[in-house]
């Protein structure tokens, strides 16, 4: 087989490093190179299952709590000297806070991203990434892409409710399903990540959307809508059934 | 003399409340690839500990414009490398500097379709049986999204070894995920 010069050139293109020119050029060769394509795309899958799988393990909670003991800053005796340190790397952190802000959570965070999601749900032009009314279709979609398991409910022909989709969504950095269902006139976005990845924030909202969430076996669940209160009890009573073991 | 103290923490670095903002996030990232090194619970924890009081110490020695995350995964990781778990995988870690592996290709789409429906536990399975040098590499590269040149800060290694670690690595990944019972099943079925 007649080896591409491009071959080696793969791990570099997927993992982003190629200097824009040359990334260009070899975007350019992968529209008539179907062996540099499909190496590529296979890389591409490889790189997303280690991301999902390897992220297996979290810090316990008491471990956060014994490093923050050991690192907290004892009383400086000249607080002004602490003071023109921090104005002095500034820039530093405003770089490195990047990363940080995006990790931490102030309370409210979660909610306030659940919310916004849903927001993004309901004025999107495609709205979910899978669409269906059946709970069969919707669940093969996630396999592979998260790192749990769940079950849609299964609704009778009469319920209220109508699955119109799901969708893959990020929040505080930890992969979830996000289901999307209809009642009535309403929306509903029905969320559901790993608990240790998402905090426990029972119930919030703002003055539109009401965010009401629940811990069950290792999953974490939330409701985000504007319908009515029984419509989400009923919902949640619905998820809970279906998830029980 | 005041102006000289200022100026040199200009320099040279940030105080403690500094170093708990910016390390503190970093926690779960290296709990986990703590755990992916050590195989064990307590001893991740025990790295995680060493790590943070370690960093901490020597925090008036960072230097801005060099890579925080790679300089604290560079701390854990030579911690981990003088522990006892660590000293024995140095003893039996094998030389893996052969220059880029051959990544072998096939045009064909089973393989692609194999790998986006492995399930999680056989990747992590693949993850586990790669040779620990390898698996830092892939943790670093495709789990913290860091940069080749990150990486080599990390661990402590030219940015030539992180690329031929790296590619050798996912050929093996790819191999174990192609050629686990239950996937050939699958491509048996078609």
């Amino acid at each position: 087989m007649k080896s591409c010069e491009w071959r080696n050139k793969i791990g570099l293109y997927v993992d982003g490093e190629l200097e824009p020119a040359a990334e260009q050029a070899f975007t350019g060769h992968l529209q008539s190179c179907a062996e540099c394509a499909a190496a590529v795309l296979e890389q591409q899958e490889l790189k997303k299952a280690v991301r999902v799988a390897a992220k297996r393990f979290a810090a316990p909670p008491e471990l956060y709590a014994s490093v923050r003991k050991q690192i907290s800053p004892r009383e400086s005796a000249r607080p002004w000297l602490r003071w023109s340190a921090i104005a002095a790397s500034a820039v530093l952190l405003a770089v490195l806070s990047f990363a940080w802000l995006s990790r931490s959570s102030a309370p409210g965070a979660t909610v306030a991203q659940l919310i916004d999601q849903h927001v993004i749900m309901l004025a999107s032009v495609y709205p979910v990434d899978v669409i269906s009314s059946d709970k069969h279709t919707v669940k093969p979609w996630f396999q592979g892409k998260l790192p749990f398991t769940f079950n849609p409910p299964e609704l009778a022909a009469d319920s209220p409710f109508k699955l119109i989709g799901a969708k893959l969504v990020y929040v505080q950095h930890s992969p979830g399903v996000q289901l999307v269902y209809q009642v009535r006139q309403h929306k509903i976005s029905a969320f559901i990540f790993q608990s240790r990845d998402v905090r426990n924030e029972p119930s919030a909202g703002n003055q539109t959307f009401v965010v009401n969430g629940w811990q069950q076996g290792s999953l974490q669940y939330y409701i985000v809508t504007d319908a009515a209160r029984e419509d989400t009890d009923r919902l949640r009573t619905l998820l809970e059934d279906a998830n029980r073991s | 003399m005041a102006a000289t103290v200022v100026a040199r923490g200009n320099v040279s670095g940030l105080e403690n409340k500094d170093f708990e903002m910016l390390a503190v996030p970093l926690l779960d990232g290296l709990y986990n690839f703590a755990r992916w090194l050590s195989g064990d619970a307590d001893e991740a924890r025990d790295l995680v500990q060493e790590t943070f009081v370690k960093s901490l110490k020597g925090f008036s020695s960072f230097r801005q414009g060099t890579n925080f995350r790679a300089w604290m995964y560079r701390i854990l990781r030579n911690t981990f490398l003088t522990s006892r778990t660590g000293l024995e995988r140095r003893n039996t870690q094998q030389e893996d500097e052969e220059g880029l592996a051959e990544i072998s290709i096939s045009q064909e789409t089973p393989e692609v379709a194999l790998i986006r429906r492995a399930d999680t536990e056989l990747v992590q399975a693949a993850i586990a049986d790669l040779p620990p040098a390898f698996r830092e590499v892939v943790l670093l590269a495709d789990l913290e999204e860091m940069k080749y040149q990150e990486i080599a800060e990390a661990l402590d290694i030219p940015i030539g070894t992180v690329m031929s670690r790296l590619a050798r690595a996912r050929k093996q990944l790819r191999e174990y995920i192609i050629a686990a019972p239950g996937q050939k099943k699958i491509v048996g079925a078609k």
